[in-house]
């Protein structure tokens, strides 16, 4: 679904990102780890076409995402709060992205209808602009918003920072739940390794912008990591 | 979709929190904008009267279309200066399968919509119907003003690329620098005459529609010039404004004499020369250290016998004016970090002690930097030492006190023009005790006895104030702690 070739990312003297190759192949759920600065969103934001590469290459379904935008259909993404529009209401958003991503009224509300749970009742039909919400309420807005308009490809950077934990364990729920019903890619990074091992296939470390490991095997994953983070 | 996303821009200029805020605000900043539009209009109006007043010849036309290449250079110059690029937003919609074409379309488009785009026309409408359209007909005008308003727009795309491709680098400002000098040194130095160079564009666009199609050509090849610059920078690190902190101490030694105030007084100094609103003011201060040049040195206002009242009013604003316009923002400046000095021990006294140590000193620079001004006479450096005293005796608690009405936050990294972000209908009001307070001193004595006993009153009342800095400084650390409450608050934006 995603490949990366040699991409690297480069300011002036400080390379910040070198990942020579990577393959995402579709439904997976992939997650990416790594201390501070290890280039996580920098990663994210080059998949997204948001950040210009130094070198290198990025495709989603074929497509490479410096030549054209089409793969904007099918790839949602919520990095963070300044993706979302911050002068409306959580409301008013999802309606401005139902009329960007053509879908009615009914296919909006059994959307959200799937997020009735996560949202706990302090996001929708509050009149209150999307700038003043905590900041756990925003992220359930940006991950909403990112699953909207059946994405194939869906990345997510923190999503359970913030979040009380009833919400994380709704969230997980959430996101397993979607990868089976909508067989849809995620791309997760965290900090919360007991979450991302739960619901990863796969997990890569970044280290100053390398990937270091590449982890299938589920099982050993979680002491792999702990001994990488602790030692 | 265009249609949505227009709607988005005006929600969002409609609820942005500097316009949500302050309805006063508002209409006030509205008049004003429409106060200076007819101006511009009413100097088009009379231009041809100017014209002739000056130069003395009848035909104003060809005097209009010989200096006409000079209000481009300066209108190339404000644009510099004012023209804002429309890119904050990018980052809420780039990801979002619109199009990068058609966000920029729209980002493009919206710039336009700015009173900047009509001032050509305004200005020059009103000359062309009285002075065109009796020679060359309707036909003639259309050419002209058309010609005129066409390369005003040019300026306006070729502006945002210009600005973009080389904000914040030493080409672009040589390149501003080379068409100062090209334009106005040029025919002043007597290297040629641009204005008759290019006097034959203007006249040949009264006979003749051709220069309005060229012009209308350039205009669209402009925009696809912006336009495909952005297009192809549409990169958040591209477009976003970060600033590189320069990493030099720029500690003033001085204030580490006054303790914690001291060290409050240097974090402020830093705030003020780090953020693009706070450089304005200081800018500013500068500045209206020459506002005595116009008033000086005006015959109006001299007179044999004693002082004119106005001189008080420049004499206060020379040796104050940055307490008078940092000050009346006095805690916004710090709304971003309010909570920090509220949960320091002493944090807020510290705090309002180091802006005293800052206006104070910042006032006593102006002062000194105000003495030339004794080449005028040697009564302009008594006026000036007592309003000085007067300001940092009295006035600056004054206006502190004022500015501790009603707090609200601001973006420090917004520019100063039009901004009135944190201004409230207190900043409005702060006007007329900072006018009134000097006069109330000086008028009585004047008006009774002498001009000069007018002075000693305000040096007096200045001396009493600074000895009794420490009650009246008091009052107004206590007007913050009262409130402090409601001050955080709405520094959080909870209101």
């Amino acid at each position: 679904m995603i490949q990366i070739k040699d991409l690297k990312k480069q300011y002036k003297e400080a390379v910040v990102l070198d990942v020579e190759s990577l393959d995402i192949p579709a439904t997976e759920c992939f997650g990416l780890v790594g201390n501070n600065g290890a280039g996580k969103t920098t990663l994210f934001r080059m998949i997204l076409d948001l950040v210009r590469p130094t070198g290198g290459s990025v495709s989603i379904d074929g497509m490479e995402v410096t030549k054209g935008e089409e793969w904007k259909k099918i790839t949602g993404a919520y990095l963070d709060e300044h993706m979302l529009l911050a002068y409306l209401t959580p409301d008013e958003y999802f309606q401005t992205l139902r009329k960007i991503y053509g879908m009615t009224e009914a296919d909006l509300e059994a959307h959200l209808s799937k997020f009735t749970e996560l949202f706990n009742d302090e996001v929708r039909g509050k009149k209150k602009y999307i700038r003043d919400l905590s900041k756990g309420n925003l992220k359930k807005v940006g991950i909403a918003a990112a699953l909207m308009g059946k994405p194939e490809v869906v990345l997510l950077d923190e999503p359970f920072e913030n979040l009380d934990p009833s919400s994380q364990v709704r969230l997980k729920k959430l996101i397993l739940k979607e990868k089976e019903d909508s067989r849809i890619t995620f791309l997760i990074s965290s900090h919360d390794l007991n979450h991302v091992t739960e619901i990863c296939d796969r997990i890569v470390l970044l280290e100053k912008g390398k990937v270091i490991r590449d982890m299938h095997d589920k099982a050993a994953m979680m002491t792999e990591l702990e001994a990488y983070f602790t030692g | 979709m265009f249609f949505e996303l227009i709607r988005l821009q005006f929600l969002k200029s409609i609820r942005s929190t500097s316009f949500a805020k302050s309805l006063i605000t508002n209409i006030v900043l509205g008049l004003v904008i429409l106060l200076l539009l007819s101006y511009v209009v009413l100097a088009g109006v009379f231009l041809p009267r100017i014209i002739q007043e000056i130069t003395g010849t009848e035909d104003t036309l060809s005097v209009l279309n010989s200096y006409l290449i000079y209000f481009f250079f300066f209108e190339f110059m404000y644009r510099y200066f004012i023209q804002q690029l429309p890119v904050v937003d990018l980052e809420s919609l780039l990801h979002l399968p619109i199009g990068k074409r058609k966000i920029m379309h729209m980002l493009l488009i919206r710039s336009f919509f700015s009173p900047m785009s009509i001032i050509a026309l305004l200005l020059f409408l009103p000359s062309g119907v009285q002075v065109v359209l009796p020679e060359y007909g309707s036909m003639g005008l259309l050419g002209w003003i058309g010609s005129i308003v066409l390369t005003s727009w040019i300026l306006h795309w070729f502006m945002l690329w210009f600005k973009q491709k080389f904000e914040d680098s030493t080409i672009g400002l040589v390149i501003v620098v080379a068409v100062l000098v090209l334009g106005s040194g040029a025919s002043y130095m007597g290297w040629y005459n641009l204005g008759e160079i290019m006097k034959p564009v203007f006249d040949f666009a009264m006979t003749s529609l051709i220069p309005l199609i060229v012009l209308a050509i350039g205009l669209v090849g402009s925009y696809y010039l912006c336009f495909s610059y952005y297009l192809s920078n549409a990169y958040l690190e591209d477009l976003s404004e970060e600033e590189n902190v320069r990493f030099t101490d720029q500690s003033i030694g001085f204030f580490s004499r006054f303790g914690n105030a001291g060290e409050m007084a240097n974090v402020e100094w830093k705030l003020i020369i780090r953020h693009k609103k706070s450089r304005t003011y200081i800018m500013l201060s500068i500045f209206f250290l020459l506002y005595g040049l116009i008033f000086y040195t005006n015959p109006a206002y001299q007179s044999e016998d004693g002082i004119s009242p106005i001189f008080i009013f420049v004499g206060v604003f020379i040796t104050g004016i940055f307490m008078i316009q940092y000050g009346q923002l006095f805690l916004s400046w710090n709304s971003q970090n309010f909570d920090y000095y509220l949960m320091k021990k002493g944090g807020v006294e510290e705090l309002v002690k180091g802006k005293y140590l800052l206006f104070i000193s910042i006032s006593c620079l102006s002062f000194l930097a105000s003495v030339p001004y004794v080449y005028f006479g040697w009564e302009f450096l008594i006026i000036h030492f007592a309003t000085f005293i007067f300001n940092i005796g009295v006035l600056v608690h004054a206006i502190i006190y004022l500015a501790l009405w009603k707090p609200k936050p601001m973006d420090l990294n917004k520019g100063a023009m039009f901004n009135y972000e944190g201004v409230g209908a207190a900043q409005w009001l702060m006007i007329l005790p900072m006018m009134g307070l000097p006069y109330l001193v000086y008028l009585p004595f004047s008006l009774l006895v002498s001009d000069y006993a007018g002075l000693i009153a305000l040096f007096v009342c200045g001396i009493i104030g600074i000895l009794s800095f420490k009650v009246l400084s008091r009052i107004n650390i206590n007007r913050v702690y009262s409130n402090k409450y409601e001050i955080s608050s709405s520094f959080r934006q909870e209101l």
